[in-house]
């Protein structure tokens, strides 16, 4: 499902952030990937959803080399990737349920195609009552929901992570972790990025773990 | 559940665009009047002169009948002439009236004769030729199909259509550099939305979409303002020539509203077209 071979990356002319990067994240997997502040784990998840082209070595997902695909297709790539950014990027002026509904309307859905899953998706996250909130009146731990609801919505095949529990309590982040798991189980590739390496390791799920931009280890689950 | 815009503009902005579209419409509805009306100004100075043509005789020392019978002989058998029949004393009387008055008598001018020729406005004789044929008849006559006039009229009537065609493009122009310069600086400013968009699985169409409908809207209201506003100039610039008739109208005819209108559909599309290319070249180069 996604295949890295020997994949570097540096921003510019920048220094090296990715090197050597080979391994494969098989369909339906739940992987890790962890690393100090700085170690890679967001420029790597960059590759994933192919906002960056890597600088050397091959990424292949869903059968494809990635460097290949049009400006449609990538659009059409990322609309079967559904992504968590770790600063969630959410549209301020739009509300919480508008924001949810974003993959759904950018692919052409009409509300009324739309309206229960988003309606549904915000229960899910524990955000049914604040639907026609904008994220500027929302708390940290309520955008972040609100981003994993959006990143899930569209029910893509890969989901990609960053930091999710970044901005919430330990009870709130044992439930969104709750949340990737559930997605995992219904069939979903999850690639979660975390500096928490306990975390990572008590789920017992292969860990990619970074440092300085290569990795270290695969710890098998 | 709301479908808020995805990309929120500015009203400032907004307004501006459709001030300026409005004048830039206002002013094309004028130079579209003047490209239609070109034709119907060359008509109308030279309303009835085609198909009509002239054949004078000289009259230093009198025309004889000869003359002209030889003269009419000669216009029957060519071809593309319908008619030719000299004119009665009344007749010549009558075109003279303007220079000469009405009192003194018309035997004592040494006035030539007319024949007024009916030509076919399809198949019009070649003059050079008709000339040449009445020159070697020997009987002085000569033929004058208002050409000259008529040519003159003509190139006045191309040179008005050129200048009004030329201002609508230059408005078309001055409304194009409008709807790219706010197009670009609304990307800059949306960056972010705009990345976010892209991120969520929009196509570059979809965000070329979003700008299309915006600028459908503003090229509309200011096409409207600016039309409606040329409308009503213009039914008063009407009601005004109307008087004395110098000016060929421009509202005079029932569908003196089309010029309008299609100005408030040009310019519409122009907007969306605009808008478009300029969000798609904008995100292909990276934006
Ligand atoms: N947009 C960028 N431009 C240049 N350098 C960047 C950019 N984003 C991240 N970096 C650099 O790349 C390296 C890895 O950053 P990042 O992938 O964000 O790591 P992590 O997510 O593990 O903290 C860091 O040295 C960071 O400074
Ligand atoms: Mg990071």
């Amino acid at each position: 499902m996604i295949v890295f071979e020997d994949v570097g990356f540096r921003y510019g002319r920048g220094p090296d952030v990715l090197k050597n990067l080979d391994f494969e994240v098989p369909e339906g997997a739940f992987t890790f990937v962890t690393g100090a502040s700085g170690a890679g784990k967001s420029s790597l998840l960059r590759l994933l959803y192919l906002d960056a082209v890597p600088s050397s070595g091959r990424i292949s997902m869903f059968g494809r080399d990635v460097t290949t695909l049009s400006r449609d297709e990538i659009a059409w790539f990322r609309r079967r990737i559904g992504v968590v950014f770790q600063d969630f990027r959410l549209l301020d002026h739009l509300t919480a349920a508008e924001n949810v509904a974003l993959p759904l309307r950018v692919a052409g859905a009409k509300v009324s195609e739309y309206r229960e899953n988003v309606v549904e998706m915000l229960r899910w996250v524990g955000l049914g009552d604040q639907m026609d909130v904008k994220p500027p009146q929302l708390s940290g731990g309520e955008k972040q929901r609100i981003a994993i609801a959006r990143a899930v919505v569209a029910s893509p095949d890969i989901i990609l992570a960053d930091e999710p529990t970044g901005s919430v309590d330990p009870v709130m982040a044992e439930r969104i972790m709750q949340l990737f798991v559930e997605m995992n189980r219904l069939g979903k590739t999850v690639v979660l990025a975390t500096h928490d390496l306990d975390l990572a390791e008590q789920t017992g799920h292969p860990v990619l773990e970074l440092q300085g931009g290569s990795l270290m280890a695969r710890v098998a689950a | 559940m709301r479908r808020g815009a995805l990309i929120s503009f500015q009203a400032s902005g907004g307004l501006l665009m459709v001030l300026i579209v409005a004048a830039m419409a206002f002013l094309a509805c004028f130079a579209m009047a003047g490209t239609l009306g070109a034709s119907k100004l060359a008509n109308a100075w030279t309303e009835g002169l085609s198909g009509a043509a002239t054949v004078r005789i000289g009259a230093e020392d009198g025309v004889s009948q000869d003359q002209v019978d030889i003269v009419l002989d000669i216009l029957r058998e060519t071809d593309g002439v319908i008619e030719a029949t000299p004119l009665t004393d009344e007749e010549v009387a009558a075109l003279l009236e303007p220079w000469f008055g009405t009192t003194p008598r018309l035997e004592d001018l040494p006035a030539p004769t007319i024949i007024a020729v009916r030509i076919d406005p399809l198949n019009e004789p070649e003059s050079a030729i008709l000339q040449a044929r009445l020159d070697g008849a020997g009987a002085g006559a000569i033929y004058d199909d208002h050409g000259e006039w008529r040519g003159r009229a003509a190139s006045a009537a191309r040179a008005v259509r050129n200048v009004a065609l030329g201002a609508l493009i230059i408005c078309a122009l001055a409304i194009a550099m409008v709807v790219v310069l706010t197009v670009r600086s609304s990307l800059a400013a949306q960056r972010a939305t705009i990345a976010t968009l892209r991120l969520a699985g929009a196509e570059d169409r979809f965000v070329a979409g979003v700008y299309q409908t915006r600028y459908l809207w503003l090229g509309l209201a200011g096409g409207v303002i600016g039309c409606a506003m040329a409308g009503a100039a213009m039914l008063a610039v009407d009601a005004l020539a109307s008087v004395g008739r110098a000016l060929p109208a421009l509202a005079a005819t029932g569908q003196w509203w089309l010029g309008p209108v299609a100005v408030v559909v040009f310019v519409a599309v122009l907007c969306v077209l605009a808008a478009r290319l300029t969000v798609l070249r904008a995100l292909r180069s990276g934006a």
